[in-house]
């Protein structure tokens, strides 16, 4: 007893984490993990299905075209933004004028609400209407549909959801550029090393835990997508654009099928973090981390 | 020692208070609480009819207010039903989604209560209470208001076409469309359209679409019958080729017209199939001069016969945690008559579900004051709601993605299309 009132200050310091904790991780956690063995529709008591939801799951070709569309999406995003972010970030760590400007402009749509870049972008991306296509004609090539065709949407929702994000990536590279030694380029100066010999052999390789970092971040963030194709194609066209994460949401919150997305939740949970892991374990054997 | 008390003190406060919310459910209280849709014009009659309720009763035992803000009210609806704070009585409940709350048992089936089944012979047709009648045999709903769906045109356009009555049949329409000049200002771009339907496969897209053309079609057909489904026949592929005759042939965009000026004050569509609502927004924002006009939807060419429509029905509930449920079928039967219509179709411009409105001369001097809701009081005749259904949302669903696989894109035939649909809305039933 006396070292429990002892310890009271402690609990009391620790208390508004734990509380947030139990309240926002570990009970919906366990719950969901009840829920996968369930049939709910929130509103009427739970049903005990057994392994009906993991049945359904395997079955299940939105879902499956899910997962395949937002694979697709990792591979053109990704790489994508990797290689536009060191690009920018190897401009603007030259001595180049107006560079906080550019530096600024280029984090600024980072800061811009999801919402209104996706509905700003549905506008350039119009078929008949859109700036991008009439940009296109005027210079004599063919119109793009950009949202309106299964094959093109999804790569344009990459292309958007890059231009979205590739400030934070600049700006993480740029980090890890000025954290490269001055004095290697210097010695490879003297060596008579090309500007593609230092990057490649200077700089690339002192980056690498950045470049991990932006891989690790821009998988995990590629997997979430939901705001774009929620607002510009719903999932469409033939379900071309629709997302793992839109495809639960849909489940969890237009049909109330809680159980169901409960289990899609865990799956895609598990797939994230084989993704990861293997990204990690392929990294490292790269760089021999 | 002490300091650490007081910590622990307050750290017990704190936990009770975290955890102490009150739980309605289980709270007892006298009064009724009603919640309306949150229609800035609904608000007013709400209010209006429950101030004059409780200065009837001399008491304040009724209590209003619209329902809480959220993406949607049915959202919200779903959240109070959860944590037990629904209102006693709400008055903006989807037909759809009845059949849903009723067999979860939060919805108290008002058949049972003294005088309802009289009240609603006197109110409603035999058509609307099959309509709202659950499967269980019991009736959770009372039909309140319909905003029919009917085919907005920009009278000067086809005036110029030289379809004056608008077209009424397919043939007709998809003639007028392909006369439509669809380049305004000549620069080789497509800016103007017949029409517009959303592209989105959003399930609810569809009762603005699909689903009014094929109750049009049908006379009214069910899409959903004794849990079976009734929807692969012609008039349902029928629809579909005829959308997609519209959208191969570029008379309809396949993009999205949102988030610009509106596209048919501004000329760029030509029709859009809409309820009365439109009324209010286009006197306000028409360009002076636009003249528009409602008319039925377009049918299949061999159609005989009246029209039907989709008439978006909003009806009345109560929930099984009102106490008093008897007091406040009896508010909602003064709320309900004649008089209270008439305000409300005054205030809001949206039609109540009664028998033989337009035909009552009580509702005449209404009419005469607002000639645009004519044609929506003469097809309130004609309307469907929603079937009788626990997955509907699944069931629209469904079509939507058939709808977009056919009717947008044209990769599958309208019966194809139309036979998957059905085929896997079965599956649901099961």
């Amino acid at each position: 007893m006396k070292l429990r009132l002892k310890n009271v200050t402690g609990y009391l310091m620790i208390s508004p984490y734990l509380i947030h904790f139990l309240v926002f991780v570990a009970f919906p956690v366990t719950f969901s993990l009840l829920l996968m063995f369930h049939r709910w529709n929130i509103i009427s008591p739970m049903e005990f299905i057994g392994l009906n939801n993991f049945y359904r799951l395997v079955h299940d070709v939105y879902f499956w075209r899910s997962i395949l569309n937002t694979l697709v999406f990792l591979v053109i995003h990704v790489p994508l933004q990797i290689m536009v972010a060191l690009f920018f970030a190897e401009l603007l760590n030259q001595n180049i004028r107006l560079r906080g400007f550019f530096r600024a402009a280029f984090f600024l749509p980072v800061v811009v609400s999801g919402v209104v870049v996706t509905m700003l972008w549905e506008q350039l991306y119009g078929y008949d209407t859109g700036l991008l296509n009439r940009l296109l004609v005027s210079i004599g090539l063919q119109k793009i549909g950009w949202l309106v065709s299964p094959q093109i949407a999804m790569p344009a929702i990459a292309l958007m959801a890059t231009w979205k994000n590739v400030g934070l990536y600049i700006i993480l590279f740029l980090v890890g550029l000025q954290s490269v030694p001055s004095h290697y380029y210097e010695a490879a100066d003297l060596e008579g090393a090309s500007h593609w010999q230092k990057f490649w052999h200077i700089t690339f390789p002192s980056i690498n835990p950045t470049i991990f970092m932006v891989v690790i971040l821009s998988t995990i963030g590629g997997f979430s997508l939901f705001i774009e194709p929620y607002i510009m194609t719903g999932g469409g066209p033939l379900n071309s654009t629709l997302s793992a994460v839109l495809y639960i949401y849909k489940q969890g919150f237009f049909y109330y099928h809680m159980g169901y997305a409960a289990t899609l939740g865990f799956f895609f949970a598990v797939i994230i973090l084989s993704v990861v892991a293997l990204q990690k374990r392929f990294i490292e054997k790269e760089t021999g981390a | 020692m002490i300091s650490k008390i007081y910590f622990f003190i307050i750290f017990i406060l704190i936990i009770f208070s975290v955890f102490s919310c009150e739980k309605r459910g289980n709270v007892k209280h006298h009064k009724i609480l009603y919640w309306s849709s949150n229609n800035p014009d609904e608000i007013i009659f709400a209010r209006e009819v429950v101030n004059e309720w409780n200065a009837l009763q001399g008491s304040t035992d009724l209590e209003f207010q619209p329902v809480p803000e959220g993406r949607s009210s049915e959202e919200i609806i779903l959240a109070a039903v959860v944590g037990k704070t629904t209102p006693d009585i709400y008055s903006n409940m989807w037909q759809g989604d009845v059949e849903y709350y009723a067999r979860s048992g939060v919805l108290i089936p008002l058949d049972t209560l003294p005088g309802f089944l009289e009240f609603m012979q006197e109110r409603c047709d035999n058509a609307t209470l099959a309509e709202v009648t659950s499967s269980d045999g019991h009736i959770y709903q009372i039909p309140w208001k319909i905003n029919p769906i009917m085919m907005l045109y920009n009278v000067e356009i086809f005036k110029q076409l030289g379809f004056l009555p608008p077209p009424a049949n397919y043939s007709d329409f998809i003639r007028a469309a392909s006369l439509l000049d669809n380049d305004m200002n000549k620069d080789g771009y497509i800016d103007r359209w017949i029409g517009y339907c959303e592209v989105l496969v959003v399930w609810y897209q569809r009762f603005f679409d699909f689903y009014p053309l094929y109750l049009a079609a049908s006379h009214g057909a069910p899409l959903v019958k004794n849990d079976s489904i009734v929807f692969n026949n012609t008039y349902a592929v029928e629809v579909f080729r005829f959308l997609q005759t519209l959208y191969s042939k570029k008379y309809l965009p396949r993009e999205r017209l949102s988030a610009r000026s509106d596209a048919f004050l501004s000329s760029v569509i030509a029709t859009r199939f809409a309820g009365p609502w439109e009324i209010a927004h286009a006197e306000k924002f028409k360009p002076e001069g636009f003249e528009y006009d409602f008319s039925p939807l377009p049918v299949p060419d061999d159609h005989q016969g009246e029209i039907y429509t989709y008439g978006d029905p909003k009806n009345i509930v109560m929930f099984n945690t009102c106490t008093y449920p008897r007091k406040a079928w009896e508010f909602l039967k003064f709320m309900l008559n004649k008089v209270h219509d008439k305000r409300f179709l005054e205030i809001t411009h949206q039609i109540p579900r009664r028998k033989n409105l337009f035909e009552d001369e009580f509702f005449k001097d209404y009419f005469d004051k607002n000639p645009k809701m004519i044609p929506f009081a003469r097809q309130a005749q004609f309307v469907r709601g929603a079937d009788v259904c626990p997955v509907l949302k699944e069931i629209f669903d469904i079509i939507s993605q058939e709808y977009e696989a056919c009717v947008i894109y044209n990769t599958k035939t309208p019966e194809q299309a139309i036979q998957d649909a059905a085929n896997s809305a079965q599956l649901l039933l099961k």
